[in-house]
């Protein structure tokens, strides 16, 4: 009977104690959403300064997104053969080719929002939260996120536009710029600079 | 093109820039897909591009050609044709595309994509106006595209190899299959050929193309002013795309790519 009773209060703590560390597709929807509009609340403002712009889109990148998990998958396997001072610059000039890229998308919105649809789970801690972005000038635009959850947070870690995955296509381009180049990730680390400079 | 036909070298030119123009740059439209592990469901990062130096070759003349002619007039199609004109022009392609649609969703053994595509036609052609409204569309009978390439890959085709074909843009072995076989099977081009009015199956050739392009001038123009190498980003895109088409765009088809955790 104790027993029994140590197991009612055993299982009734986990059902309490449980939801707390554990996201759901409802947060994982919640989140997209509050990503969705501070990105466009506060980075397609046409007076903010270039400069301003891409704070503030390095500051959401850094709070939202998984930018570690991102920038490892996205140099695929040559992230092995990278040195560990090739692969710090790599991810210092991987997350500078980002914000500068979505700084100078988000400068040319406006009227978009962001309209969450379904979320499901997927795999052990992952989560597809389908959205659209709606538009005054053309149809809607599909996009899906790919949100993990980790140590307690969620945060993205890949984004399918109509179906077409930025990591994968960036991984793809990686592994090109790489190859073409006689396969040295040294190459890949020299373009980034260029175009970080130019 | 050359390497699936036998015909005529007028013709096989003639449908070659038709199709060109319908398919001109269009990132999405057919192609290759598939380099998935089939363990995993990964999309995995290497396509199988063995003719690489003359795909980039034939991609850098294609580009070149779609800044001087192709996006200048797909821009202006854009800017100046009202939107609703816009929309009433792809909904009337799209419905002359439905005998299409029809035989491909029966030969992917899917009966209900068939019969939404049925029902599709029957009502925009009708309440639509000869399928300028999407009267089905705007009542949950969504488009679904579908063509003989995608009925291939459901057959079990692979990809064969990547493809850039001059002024046509990406595609796949198999997919070249697919497209030279529709429109030779096409009866527009059939009756339209036997009639004596060919021009009538360009235009709707050319009018789907520009229409296609319009829809990807954003994305066309933001893939070429950030990707590192155009080339591989679209290569990249175009094949993801395909296998989403292959897959009916399900979105619980393992198309996500399978992201590891790095630091455990």
């Amino acid at each position: 009977m104790l027993n029994r009773l140590a197991l009612i209060a055993f299982s009734c703590l986990l059902f309490i104690t449980a939801p707390a560390g554990a996201a759901d597709t409802a947060s994982a929807m919640a989140f997209v959403q509050s990503l969705g509009d501070t990105a466009l609340s506060s980075l397609t403002d046409k007076s903010l300064p270039p400069k301003a712009r891409e704070d503030r889109t390095r500051n959401l990148l850094r709070k939202y997104f998984d930018i570690k998990t991102i920038g490892r998958f996205a140099l695929g396997t040559h992230w092995k053969t990278a040195t560990s001072a090739e692969q710090s610059e790599y991810m210092g000039l991987f997350e500078d080719m980002i914000v500068s890229t979505y700084a100078s998308r988000f400068g040319e919105y406006s009227g978009q929002s962001l309209e969450v649809g379904k979320s499901r789970p997927i795999g052990k801690r992952d989560f597809i939260v389908n959205s659209k972005i709606l538009q005054t000038d053309g149809p809607p635009v599909n996009v899906d996120w790919q949100v993990r959850h980790k140590n307690g947070k969620l945060k993205v870690i890949d984004v399918q536009v109509e179906n077409v995955s930025m990591l994968i296509t960036q991984r793809n381009e990686f592994a090109a710029v790489i190859q073409r180049n006689g396969g040295e990730v040294s190459s890949l680390l020299e373009t980034l600079r260029k175009r970080k400079g130019g | 093109m050359t390497r699936c036909t036998t015909q005529p070298a007028k013709k096989i030119l003639s449908l070659t820039l038709a199709i060109a123009i319908t398919l001109g740059a269009t990132v999405t439209a057919t192609g290759c897909a598939r380099s998935v592990d089939p363990h995993t469901g990964m999309k995995t990062s290497s396509i199988n591009d063995p003719l690489e130096p003359v795909n980039r070759a034939v991609f850098t003349f294609n580009n070149a050609l779609d800044i001087v002619l192709i996006e200048p007039v797909a821009y202006v199609y854009s800017t100046f044709v009202p939107p609703f004109a816009q929309t009433g022009i792809r909904n009337f392609m799209r419905n002359l595309r439905s005998p299409f649609l029809v035989a491909n969703s029966l030969l992917q053994g899917n009966i209900n994509g068939a019969g939404v595509a049925t029902a599709r036609f029957l009502i925009n052609t009708t309440a639509g106006i000869g399928g300028l409204v999407d009267v089905a569309g705007m009542n949950g009978l969504a488009y679904q595209q579908e063509d003989l390439g995608q009925t291939l890959a459901v057959w079990g085709m692979g990809d064969g190899f990547y493809l850039v074909l001059p002024v046509i843009g990406p595609s796949s072995a198999r997919d070249i299959i697919g497209t030279t076989a529709e429109a030779y099977g096409d009866p527009l081009r059939i009756w339209t050929h036997k009639t004596g009015r060919d021009w009538v199956y360009y235009t709707r050739n050319a009018v789907e193309g520009l229409d296609n392009r319009a829809q990807l001038l954003d994305a066309i123009a933001d893939l070429r002013r950030n990707s590192l190498d155009y080339y591989a980003a679209v290569r990249s895109a175009y094949a993801q795309k395909r296998r989403a088409l292959i897959h009916n765009e399900n979105p619980d088809a393992p198309t996500t790519p399978v992201i590891p955790d790095y630091d455990e």
